[in-house]
This record gives C-alpha cells, sequence and structure tokens, in this order.
C-alpha cells in the first residue's frame, strides 16, 4: 500500500514537472525555430487539465504567428473562458497547494495574461478581417483592467492594450474613443517613468486637432512641440507594433536543510525570474523619403515580474503553512516506523516543486511606431530576418504586426 | 468482506461514469435560459419582437399606406455590433425578418446578400430555363425602407458582481429620401453575480 501510494506520488510529480520543463524549453526554442514547429511539438504534448489556460494561450498566441487567425481565436478564447472560470477560488486545489505544491493549483493566469489575451484576439480578429470583433476584444480589455485595477499599482493595466484600443476605433473613425485611449495609454507610460514615444505623442496630437482643436490640441501642442499640424490629407496610414524577443521563463529556487532536531530533510522552493538579459531590438518601417524606428510601448518582461511580486506574499505563506504540515507529517510517519518516516519524508522534499508556469511564449517587448506615407510601398527591417516590402493602397490605414521570431510580416488594410 | 468491497468498486465506478458523462436535455426554444448573464437567443427574440411591435404600432406605416395606396416594403440593413460581446448579429437580424414578415403588415424584400444569389440564379435561368418557366431581370421589388440599428453596451464591475446594460438602437430609413420615420430603442439590464469559490 505504502508502495503504490509512493509511487502514485511520484508518477503525479515527474507528470507535473516534467509539463512545466517542456513548456519552458518550447518557449527557449523560438529562439531558433519558426513558431509553425514550436506550434506542432506544443500541440503534441499532453498538458494536464489544470494547465490547459497556459496551453490555450500559448497555442493561441504561436497560431497567430503561424497565421492561423481562426483557430488562434478559437484557442484563445477557450484560454480566456478557462481564467474566467478560475477566477473563483477552489478549495480542494488550495488544501492540495498547501499540502503537496503549488502546480497542483489551475493556472487562472495572472493579471498581464488576463490583459494580454485580449491583445493577442484582437490581433487575431483584426487579421482574419473582423475589425468588429478585435474591437469587442478591447472593449473587454477595458473591462478587464478595471476589474483588476488598484489604488498605486499597475498589474494588469497595459499601455500597449490601450494603444491598440486607439488604434482600433482610430480604424473605425471613432475619433473620441480613439483619443480617449491614447490617453489612456500615455498615461500608464508616463507613470511608470518611461518616455512617451514618439509615434504616440503624434496620436494623440493628431486626434486632439481632430476633436477638440481649440482645446486640448493647444495643451498637447505645448506639450509635444515640434511636429507639423496634422491636417487630414491623402496619405496611407501605417501603424506598426513589433514584438520583440520572447519574455523569460520563470526558475526555481530552492533550498534544502535539516530540520533543527536533525531528524528531517526540509526543502523549500519558490519561483523567481532571473536577471534579465534581453536586450531590445527595433523594427524599422521605411518608405521612399523617411524612416521610423518602433519605440517601446510594454516591457513584459517587467510586467510578469510584478506578477509574481505581487504574488510573493502568498506564495511565501503557502510554502512555509506547507513546509509545517509536511514535518507534521514525517514527524507522525516516523512515530509509526523509522523506514515509513524516512519514505515520507523523501515523498514530501521531492514534491516540494516551484511553480514555474507563466504565458512564456509572450514577446519580451511590444514597440510601436507611425508612418504616414503617400507611396504604394513601405520596406520593413528587423535583426532576425531579411527586408520584407508591403504593398499599401494609396489612402488606406494600414497595421502590421512585425515580429523577431521566424515569422511573415502580418498586414491588416482597409 | 469480499462483497462489502466489490460493492464498493462498483458503486465508486457507476458514480465516476456517471459524472464524466456528457447529459444532454432537449429544452423548448422559448424557454429562457441563463448560463453566464451574455447576449443570448433570448434577449434576442424578445428585443426583435418588441422593437417590431413598436415599429409597427407607429404612424409611419399608416401614413404610407395612406400616400401610397400600398403597404410598405422593408429591407433589414447592417445592426452593428458596438458591444462588449461577440454577438451573433445575424441570429438578431432574422429574428426581426421573421417578425416583420409574420406581421402581414409590411412587403419584406430580402437583404443583399440574399438577392446576389437569386440574381445568379435568374441569370442561370436566362440560359438554362425554358421560355414558360424562366423569370426576367429587372423585376425586383424594390424596398421603401431599410432598417438599421446597433447593440451597444455599458458594463459597471465590482470584484465578482457586474451589471450589463444592453442598449439596442434601431431606425428605420426612407431609402427614397434618407428621411428617418421611427427610431427605436429597446434596453436590458442584467445584474451578474459569480461565485467567489469553486469545486
Amino acid at each position: 500500500m505504502k508502495k503504490i501510494i509512493l509511487a502514485s506520488i511520484f508518477t503525479l510529480l515527474t507528470a507535473c514537472a516534467g509539463h512545466q520543463r517542456e513548456s519552458n524549453q518550447l518557449a527557449n526554442l523560438l529562439h531558433q525555430q519558426p513558431p509553425t514547429q514550436v506550434l506542432a511539438q506544443l500541440q503534441s504534448t499532453e498538458p494536464p487539465e489544470r494547465d490547459y489556460a497556459q496551453f490555450h494561450l500559448n497555442v493561441g498566441l504561436l497560431q497567430l504567428l503561424s497565421s492561423d487567425f481562426p483557430a488562434a481565436i478559437a484557442s484563445l478564447t477557450q484560454a480566456k473562458k478557462e481564467m474566467a472560470a478560475l477566477e473563483a477560488i477552489s478549495i480542494t486545489e488550495n488544501a492540495a497547494a498547501g499540502t503537496v505544491n503549488e502546480t497542483l493549483r489551475s493556472y487562472s493566469g495572472y493579471p498581464t495574461d488576463r490583459v494580454m489575451v485580449h491583445n493577442i484576439l484582437a490581433l487575431s480578429y483584426l487579421f482574419n478581417d473582423d475589425i468588429d470583433g478585435a474591437r469587442v476584444e478591447m472593449l473587454q480589455a477595458d473591462v478587464s483592467m478595471k476589474k483588476l485595477y488598484s489604488k498605486g499599482s499597475y498589474n494588469g493595466q497595459l499601455a500597449s492594450t490601450h494603444l491598440l484600443s486607439g488604434i482600433i476605433y482610430e480604424m473605425l473613425d471613432e475619433q473620441s474613443n480613439a483619443l480617449i485611449s491614447y490617453k489612456h495609454s500615455e498615461e500608464i507610460i508616463q507613470k511608470r517613468k518611461l518616455s512617451v514615444p514618439v509615434s504616440l505623442q503624434q496620436a494623440l496630437l493628431r486626434l486632439s486637432y481632430r476633436v477638440d482643436r481649440n482645446g486640448q490640441y493647444v495643451s498637447y501642442k505645448q506639450r509635444y512641440s515640434g511636429y507639423p499640424t496634422p491636417v487630414s490629407n491623402n496619405a496611407s496610414q501605417v501603424f506598426s507594433l513589433y514584438f520583440d524577443s520572447v519574455v523569460s521563463n520563470k526558475i526555481e529556487k530552492s533550498i534544502l536543510v535539516p530540520s533543527g532536531n536533525g531528524e528531517q530533510l526540509i526543502r523549500i522552493s519558490m519561483p523567481a525570474y532571473p536577471n534579465p538579459k534581453y536586450r531590445m531590438a527595433r523594427a524599422k518601417v521605411t518608405d521612399a523619403s523617411n524612416q521610423v524606428s518602433t519605440e517601446l510601448i510594454e516591457n513584459l518582461e517587467v510586467a510578469v515580474r510584478e506578477d509574481l511580486s505581487k504574488e510573493y506574499p502568498s506564495i511565501l505563506l503557502l510554502t512555509t503553512t506547507r513546509a509545517i504540515a509536511k514535518y507534521e507529517l514525517v514527524a507522525q510517519a516516523n512515530e509509526q516506523d523509522s523506514l515509513l518516516g524516512a519514505l515520507v519524508n523523501l515523498a514530501t522534499a521531492l514534491s516540494e516543486i516551484a511553480d514555474l508556469r507563466s504565458w512564456n511564449m509572450l514577446p519580451a517587448t511590444i514597440q510601436f511606431a507611425y508612418l504616414e506615407t503617400t507611396d504604394n510601398e513601405v520596406t520593413v527591417d528587423r535583426v532576425s530576418a531579411a527586408q520584407e516590402k508591403i504593398a499599401l493602397n494609396i489612402g488606406s490605414t494600414n497595421l502590421l504586426l512585425i515580429s523577431s521570431l521566424q515569422t511573415p510580416v502580418f498586414h491588416y488594410q482597409q | 468482506m469480499k462483497i462489502k468491497q466489490h460493492f464498493l468498486l462498483v458503486a465508486f465506478t457507476t458514480l465516476f461514469m456517471t459524472a464524466c458523462s456528457t447529459s444532454v436535455e432537449r429544452l423548448d426554444s422559448q424557454e429562457t435560459v441563463d448560463l453566464s448573464g451574455a447576449w443570448n437567443d433570448t434577449d434576442s427574440q424578445l428585443v426583435a419582437r418588441e422593437m417590431i411591435e413598436d415599429s409597427l404600432s407607429r404612424a409611419w406605416i399608416s401614413n404610407f399606406v395612406k400616400a401610397e395606396g400600398k403597404d410598405p416594403a422593408v429591407i433589414v440593413g447592417k445592426v452593428r455590433n458596438l458591444s462588449h460581446e461577440h454577438i451573433n448579429t445575424n441570429t438578431f437580424i432574422a429574428d426581426m425578418e421573421r417578425e416583420l414578415i409574420n406581421s402581414g403588415e409590411v412587403q419584406f424584400v430580402a437583404a443583399s446578400g440574399a438577392r446576389d444569389e437569386i440574381r445568379a440564379e435568374r441569370g442561370d435561368q436566362d440560359l438554362n430555363a425554358s421560355e414558360d418557366t424562366r423569370k426576367e431581370m429587372g423585376q425586383e421589388y424594390g424596398a421603401d425602407y431599410m432598417m438599421q440599428g446597433q447593440i451597444n453596451t455599458i458594463i459597471d464591475v465590482d470584484g465578482t458582481t457586474q451589471v450589463r446594460f444592453y442598449q439596442v438602437n434601431l431606425e428605420l430609413i426612407s431609402i427614397k429620401d434618407n428621411r428617418k420615420v421611427w427610431v427605436g430603442q429597446k434596453k436590458i439590464k442584467k445584474l451578474i453575480k459569480n461565485s467567489k469559490l469553486r469545486e
């Protein structure tokens, strides 16, 4: 009986740790292999049910980057539903997390995931030629951000989401909504003490000129000087979003110490992010006479670390509670039989696994550039791929999604 | 002891199988079932019926009959989804079309997508159908009015509680001169409370 219990625990633990490791390895593979190949490998894995949300988030993102937009919409919608259903607290899962380890809790998504899922879905709808669907996602993102808002915290407040909302509203000629979204984006960037990208400054000037020429435009003009008056012309608008690199994976930090009386080994494992090694690269969009470089709008390397920091007090509390519960369990087993005690001690020590799950295939940063052109073509340059030419209809509105991974440039035009 | 063990095994297996099996129950299509609180078939049917009833009870219809001596021909155009949900507006449009046709008070003209298919069929008949069964081009019934609209939402969230406010605006516009002859509005408010705990 003891053997069966121990064997079951070992099997369970191998499965938990195995899938986390596999998911992180696949995320790292994105630096070398195209998303289509990584997607095929990810889809061949069989994640435990409690990791479905993480699995669908990664699958959906890779499907978008593999140009399979309807499948991306289906996977990400599934992930969104799973995360929404998991918002409520599970007593059984918490009990398991408090006695065995945190990976027995279903992955319900961090604040960044809950908002980013709308960004990725909106892009999927857009490239699937459904701008109204993209608009719905941006409205939902706004609700998600309001739910996550707490004073003095930026958790789940994404400048890139407001920016994308602004772009979509501008494409739909909803100028007041676009201006409000650009303002929210600027506000978050300023609160994070980052410099406001030139393209966002131009967006604020452009929209305030159209909506409130004698009021807000005048104050923006004072704040962001040196730009020409944004008069209407027949130029094409090119909004470019650049997804650079892949966000860091979590790592496990563990210590194994003997108990005070020397009778037990106590293991403590906590998730952590490594020191960031990321170096930002930029994409460039060029027409016959102008070149614009993408600028930082969202640093997801920072956002995911903030998400984990916010969770740390509860992770620490649960880890301590678990250590005490495991200590008591081993002590009781020891009283019955010293061999059983040793086996239980081994099982409790090995079962102490940090929860390394995250949406680990997100880009490290999201960058933005804007270009107005009368040419019928622009070229896109990025470090990882050859120059790509994008054809434009005269007077059209365009969104380009450029990735540092091995993908084509995605182009929505209207 | 063995019998008891077997009984427990059978009971447990039965319970397990029951818990895992899919259950399907046929429901009346008029029955109201709210699962998530999102826009559903009941909202679509209710709004379509009430708004069409309202539109048909207004003065524009009698004014038209008096002036033209015939029932007005109506077409349903685009209903834009400006809400927070991915609403299939086609089912809502279909509900409105049904209510309009079944009222018997207006003529109803097929929407542009359907017209294209019918025109293709007429084109085909022109080549392939016999003289006495062939339908000629240029005999279409032109609509007098187009119904257009939008579905909007306002969502107020606090923790696990949400208030969803839906506002459906519909307008009937004269195709001849762009006059708006009827503007209708229907509001639905839902309070949704999600559980803080799950299994």
